[in-house]
C-alpha cells in the first residue's frame, strides 16, 4: 500500500533528478530525464488536487449555467450527480459541463447577454488559474 | 524503437553508398527537444576527412505532422540566399533504410541555440539580426524560389483564413477535452478577419528563440526547423516570434532578445513592409491559437500511446497551460 502517492511521486521525482540523473552519460538523457522528474512532480500535484479543482470547476459552471438553460434535457444534465469520484468519471462530468458552457458563451456574444459572457470569463480565468501547474518552472 | 549503434549502421552504409566511399561514423548522439522529428549529430569520417552531419528521422508520432519533403525542399530553396541553414545533402523516403524515412544535413558547428548566458549587449545584437533576417525573408518573392513547387500558393486574401481552418481543425480532431478559451479565441479571429497580406512571403512557421544557431561573437549561423513553412503573410512569422511563451521570465524582451518597438522596427526596415498595428493583433492572437493546437495534438499523440516521447507529454501539458493564460489575457483585454 502507498499511502500517499503524490508525495511518493514526488520523492521518486528528487530521486530521479538527484540521485539518477547526474550518473546518465548522455545529454539526451540527462534533458529527457530532467523533463520526467519535472512531469512527474506536476503529476503529483494533480495527483494531490486534480478532482477537488474539477469539482470545484463542476461547481462554478453549474452555478453559471443554471442561470442559463431553459431546455428540460439540459436541466436535467445539470441536475445529474457525478456518479462516482474516479478522475475518469471527474473528467467526464466536467467535460459534459464545459462543452454547454462553450455553447452559452457562444450564445452569450451572438443574442448580447453581458451578464452571462461576463460571468464565463470570470469563471475561464479561476479555472487557470485553479489548474496552472507550478510544478514545472 | 531503433537504438544509436543501427542508426550508425545504417548511416555508414546509406552514405558510403551516395558518396561511393567507405564512410566512417566516429561519434553519434541523439539531441533532445522539442523537434518534431527524431534529430541525431553524427562525425563521419570520409576519405579520412572528418565531418559534421545532422541526420533528422521521422518518428512513428511527433509534435508536429508535417511533410518531410516540404522541409528538406524549403532548406533547398532557402540554402543558396542571404538567409543562413544547414545545407541540405539527402532525403531517403525508403523505409527499409532506417525503418522510418529520414534528412541529412551539413551540421554547423561550434554553435549554440540558448541565449541564457549572453550578456545585454550580445543579446540586442542577436535579436537586431534576427529581426533583421526574418525580414529579409518576408521580402523575398517566393515565386521566384520555386516554392509554388513544393506547396500551394494562397491569394493574398486568403492567407489569414487558410491558415486559421487548418489550425481550427486540429483542434476540433485532436482535443482530447473541450477548450472553452481556444473555442473563444477562434471566434473572436474568424470576427475580426485581418487586412490582406501586404505580399505573399515565405513563413517559417517556428521562427524563434531555439530554432536558430549562432556562434560566439553571437552572429546567427543557421535558421532551424522549417517544417511548418509556408507561403502566407509575413506578420505570422514576425507575430510567432513574439510570442510570451518564448520569453520566460524576461516578458519585455522579445524571445529574450529586444524589446517589442525595435524588433518590429528592425523588421521593417529589412522587409521593406509596415507592421499594422490592428492586422498585428490578429496575428498575435492567431499564433497563440496555433500554439494550443500543436499542444494539443502532441498531448493526442501522447495519450492514445502513438508516441512516448517525454517532449509530447511536456508540450501537451505545460505548453497548454501556459498558452490558455497568454489567450486569457489577450482576450480579456477586449472585454
Amino acid at each position: 500500500m502507498i499511502p500517499l502517492p503524490d508525495q511518493s511521486l514526488r520523492n521518486l521525482s528528487q530521486r530521479l533528478m538527484v540521485s539518477l540523473l547526474p550518473e546518465f552519460g548522455s545529454e539526451y538523457a540527462v534533458s529527457d530525464a530532467a523533463s520526467l522528474g519535472l512531469l512527474m512532480n506536476a503529476l503529483a500535484d494533480e495527483l494531490a488536487e486534480g478532482i477537488q479543482r474539477r469539482l470545484v470547476d463542476i461547481e462554478e459552471m453549474k452555478v453559471i449555467l443554471a442561470r442559463c438553460v431553459t431546455l428540460e434535457e439540459e436541466r436535467a444534465m445539470l441536475a445529474a450527480d457525478i456518479t462516482s469520484y474516479t478522475m475518469a468519471s471527474v473528467n467526464d462530468r466536467h467535460d459534459e459541463l464545459t462543452r454547454l458552457l462553450i455553447a452559452w458563451h457562444e450564445k452569450s456574444e451572438v443574442e448580447d447577454l453581458p451578464e452571462v459572457n461576463k460571468a464565463i470569463w470570470r469563471y475561464l480565468h479561476g479555472h487557470a488559474e485553479r489548474h496552472a501547474i507550478a510544478a514545472v518552472p | 524503437m531503433i537504438s544509436l549503434q543501427e542508426v550508425r549502421q545504417a548511416a555508414e552504409k546509406f552514405l558510403g553508398d551516395r558518396w561511393q566511399c567507405p564512410v566512417q561514423v566516429t561519434d553519434i548522439r541523439k539531441i533532445f527537444g522539442g523537434a518534431s522529428r527524431e534529430t541525431y549529430r553524427l562525425e563521419v569520417s570520409v576519405d579520412g576527412e572528418s565531418r559534421g552531419l545532422i541526420l533528422r528521422r521521422d518518428p512513428p508520432s511527433s509534435l508536429i505532422d508535417t511533410e518531410r519533403e516540404l522541409e528538406f525542399g524549403a532548406y533547398a530553396r532557402i540554402f543558396p540566399t542571404d538567409i543562413p541553414v544547414p545545407e541540405p545533402l539527402f532525403l531517403e523516403n525508403d523505409t527499409t533504410v532506417m525503418q522510418q524515412p529520414f534528412s541529412i544535413m551539413a551540421a554547423i558547428d561550434n554553435c549554440l541555440t540558448d541565449v541564457a548566458g549572453l550578456a545585454a549587449e550580445q543579446r540586442d545584437r542577436l535579436g537586431r539580426e534576427k529581426y533583421a533576417i526574418l525580414g529579409r525573408l518576408a521580402a523575398k518573392d517566393p515565386l521566384a524560389l520555386g516554392f509554388a513547387e513544393l506547396m500551394p500558393v494562397p491569394r493574398l486574401e486568403d492567407c489569414a483564413a487558410e491558415q486559421l481552418a487548418y489550425w481550427e481543425s486540429v483542434i476540433i480532431d485532436d482535443e482530447i477535452h473541450p477548450q472553452p478559451i481556444a473555442r473563444a479565441a477562434l471566434r473572436w479571429l474568424k470576427q475580426h478577419m485581418p487586412p490582406p497580406a501586404q505580399k505573399l512571403s515565405v513563413v517559417h512557421g517556428d521562427y524563434r528563440t531555439g530554432n536558430f544557431l549562432f556562434n560566439t561573437d553571437a552572429q546567427i549561423t543557421g535558421i532551424l526547423d522549417w517544417e511548418m513553412c509556408h507561403l502566407g503573410n509575413p506578420l505570422e512569422d514576425l507575430a510567432w516570434s513574439m510570442d510570451p511563451l518564448w520569453r520566460g521570465d524576461e516578458t519585455e524582451l522579445a524571445g529574450k532578445l529586444l524589446a517589442d518597438s525595435e524588433a518590429i522596427k528592425t523588421w521593417e526596415q529589412a522587409s521593406g513592409l509596415t507592421c499594422d498595428a490592428q492586422a498585428f493583433r490578429w496575428w498575435r492572437i492567431f499564433v497563440a491559437v496555433k500554439a494550443v493546437a500543436i499542444w494539443i495534438s502532441s498531448s493526442e499523440d501522447f495519450e492514445n500511446g502513438q508516441g512516448k516521447d517525454t517532449i509530447l507529454a511536456l508540450a501537451g501539458w505545460v505548453m497548454t497551460d501556459r498558452q490558455n493564460r497568454i489567450l486569457l489575457t489577450y482576450l480579456n483585454g477586449d472585454k
